[in-house]
């Protein structure tokens, strides 16, 4: 993949615009076999640059640091495919939504949600931890995507409960797929949706120009190859 | 015809065709424009909103594609972890939001991902059972393929009404640009009309009126116009018309003055030269006869003394009206000076003015004169006649004179000619006539 845009180099560039990115959430954004960051939400991101003709600047951070970081000004856009919430909406701005996602519960054939004595396995911050909080559940928050299958597979969680690309992603893990684990799609509104790039509060210029950017490449076919490199389905 | 009370400045009226005009083709444009913007709004749905929803379309139909690969593959793999993999992939579709907003294909995406689901469970107790169920399979897919075709009609189809739109846009702004045409064509021809009958046709005419000019003809006649400055210029014609007449009065009036005689009405001295001049070479060219006189009243100056000078005056205007009676109308007179009269008269040879002379002697003889004190006098004249053939004026005048001083001799009253001129040699003669060329 060539460096431009959205090389760490050009952080140092004035007009660059500061994106944040995630480096292990395959296949929304990972590193590929070369170390260079990729992914679905990383490509449509510098997708975007590239129609708004901007440099852009990618800035690895974690989960748990994306939301203050982009809710502080600290970065330009989040590329990452996060759901509009009512608290999220208060700290932040949302481009025009990239794909369409939903929520899984991963279990055991028979574990059901809101069962007792069933620890529930989440990324820390997302809005699958914040639901089964919500719902009383005992949680089990891991730090990143990556982690996920880790409690299931030691039995320190009997469920996981992930947004429908992350299971795709634990699909693909061996020693997850051995579990045997039935997926179940949870219909509650706070769990699925539209996904978006937040955007800087400080930056509201920002937002009309991403969706512009965003309406053209869903025109002319780039999202839609992009898709298909990462994605099994259309997910818009 | 209009009648003239209607008249309106040609500027006035103009600018208000002018205005019509640019009121009904500002009309045309503004609703030629809200078909552009109609045709604008339609093209800018199309691709603000309309091609996006055809593409959401295409991805729709490329999911349930994809449904129907993930089944094939289930059937075809012999791996329980592929199928799985495949029927996790066929259950995230069939519950994906683009799926579930399609009654058509969410309905067929859960019958599909229900009996994937059976044939994924009974080939994990027995691997032989799927193939069993191949048959029912196809017809599903072949359903979903059904379903692939109808969605992606379905999506292209949206674009129809916006360009539907747009078509009928376009036609009505075509014929309403013809209307325009014709609107424009209409008032140009009738601008055209307008401007031939009020102003070409008028200003025709007053260029006529113009050359033809004069004091001898009438007044010029114009039609009755619509247009003021037409008027003004047709009424500075008729003033001009009247001044021409007004100039050739006051002309003839000042040649009178210059060329008559103001006591008896004839012709004054110089006048009688230049035209007894002319006369007299003419006859010369043609060799015709001519004679000259030389008339005086007898005893004039005694006449003046025992009557007074208005007595004289009126013995010299009725001599002057008898001379007028008498003569012929070729005939020239003049007061030649005081009581003094000269004559010159063309055609005629001295025998025949030596009749009409007498004539007029005879007659100014028989003529008493009354005067307002009621007398009245009496006057006679002596005149003396000469050739003018073939001398200049001056000197058949003199000849003349020399007669005349004749007749007064032999003690008035009496008509003397001149002796004949001496004989002269040929060449002489020719020599004087070259001269008078």
């Amino acid at each position: 993949m060539p460096a431009s845009p959205g090389s760490g180099a050009l952080a140092a560039d004035p007009a660059a615009l500061r994106v944040l990115v995630l480096d292990n959430a395959p296949p929304m954004s990972f590193r590929d076999r070369f170390g260079q960051l990729t992914g679905f939400s990383v490509e449509v991101a510098r997708a975007v640059c590239s129609e708004m003709r901007v440099n852009c600047a990618f800035d690895v951070v974690t989960q748990s640091a994306l939301l203050p970081a982009i809710s502080q000004g600290k970065a330009d856009i989040a590329a990452v495919g996060l759901l509009e919430t009512p608290e999220r909406r208060a700290k932040m701005l949302f481009a025009k939504p990239y794909y369409r996602s939903m929520s899984l519960w991963l279990a055991r054939p028979g574990v059901v949600p809101g069962q007792a004595g069933v620890r529930v396995a989440a990324v820390v911050g997302s809005v699958q931890e914040a639901y089964g909080r919500k719902q009383g559940w005992e949680m089990n928050a891991v730090a990143t995507h990556g982690e996920l299958a880790e409690p299931l597979i030691s039995g320190q969680a009997q469920a996981v409960l992930v947004p429908m690309i992350s299971a795709l992603n634990l699909q693909k893990v061996a020693a997850f797929r051995k579990l045997g684990l039935d997926a179940t799609v949870i219909h509650a509104p706070e769990l699925g949706g539209d996904a978006s790039f937040a955007i800087s509060p400080y930056r509201p210029e920002l937002q009309k120009e991403i969706n512009a950017a965003l309406d053209r490449i869903k025109r002319n076919g780039t999202y839609d190859r992009i898709n298909s490199r990462f994605l099994p389905f259309r997910v818009s | 015809m209009i009648k003239p009370l209607q008249a309106v400045r040609a500027g006035w009226a103009f600018a208000l065709l002018a205005a019509l005009f640019m009121v009904a083709f500002g009309a045309a444009v503004v609703l030629l424009g809200l078909d552009q913007q109609r045709v604008i709004d339609a093209t800018s749905r199309l691709q603000e909103q309309t091609v996006p929803e055809i593409i959401r379309f295409q991805r729709l139909a490329r999911n349930l594609e994809q449904l129907r690969q993930e089944g094939e593959r289930i059937f075809a793999v012999s791996s329980h972890a592929s199928r799985q993999q495949s029927m996790f992939v066929v259950t995230l579709i069939a519950s994906h939001p683009s799926i579930l907003e399609h009654p058509g294909a969410a309905r067929l995406a859960r019958e599909t991902e229900q009996f994937l689901g059976e044939v994924v469970r009974q080939s994990m107790a027995d691997e032989r059972r799927p193939a069993s169920r191949y048959d029912e399979w196809q017809r599903l897919a072949a359903r979903l393929g059904v379903q692939v075709d109808d969605v992606s009609v379905q999506g292209i189809n949206l674009a129809n009404s916006d360009l539907e739109v747009a078509k009928s846009a376009m036609k009505l702004a075509r014929s309403k640009l013809m209307m325009a045409l014709l609107l424009v064509g209409v008032f140009l021809l009738g601008f055209m009309i307008l401007v031939r009958r009020h102003l070409i046709q008028p200003l025709q005419q007053i260029n006529l009126a113009l050359s033809t000019l004069s004091a001898d003809r009438p007044a010029p006649e114009f039609k009755p116009s619509t247009m003021l400055e037409i008027q003004a210029v047709e009424e500075s014609i008729r003033e001009h018309h009247a001044l021409l007449i007004q100039n050739d009065e006051t002309r003839q009036v000042l040649e009178n003055l210059a060329n008559k005689d103001g006591l008896t009405g004839l012709m004054n001295r110089r006048h009688f030269m230049q035209s007894a001049e002319v006369e007299l070479q003419r006859a010369q060219r043609y060799r015709r006869p001519v004679t000259v006189a030389m008339a005086d009243l007898d005893l004039f100056k005694k006449l003046n003394d025992t009557y007074g000078h208005a007595a004289g005056d009126a013995v010299l205007r009725a001599f002057a009206g008898l001379v007028q009676d008498t003569l012929r109308q070729s005939d020239l007179v003049c007061r030649y000076g005081g009581e003094e009269f000269a004559f010159l008269f063309p055609e005629i040879g001295l025998a025949e003015t030596q009749k009409l002379a007498e004539r007029l002697r005879a007659r100014c003889d028989a003529m008493e004169v009354p005067l307002p004190d009621g007398r009245a006098i009496k006057a006679t004249v002596s005149i003396g006649l000469a050739d003018a053939s073939e001398c200049p004026i001056e000197i058949a005048l003199k000849h003349a004179d020399e007669a005349l001083y004749e007749a007064k001799r032999l003690g008035r009253n009496r008509v003397v000619q001149c002796a004949p001129p001496t004989p002269v040699v040929a060449s002489e003669a020719d020599t004087q006539t070259a001269r008078l060329f």
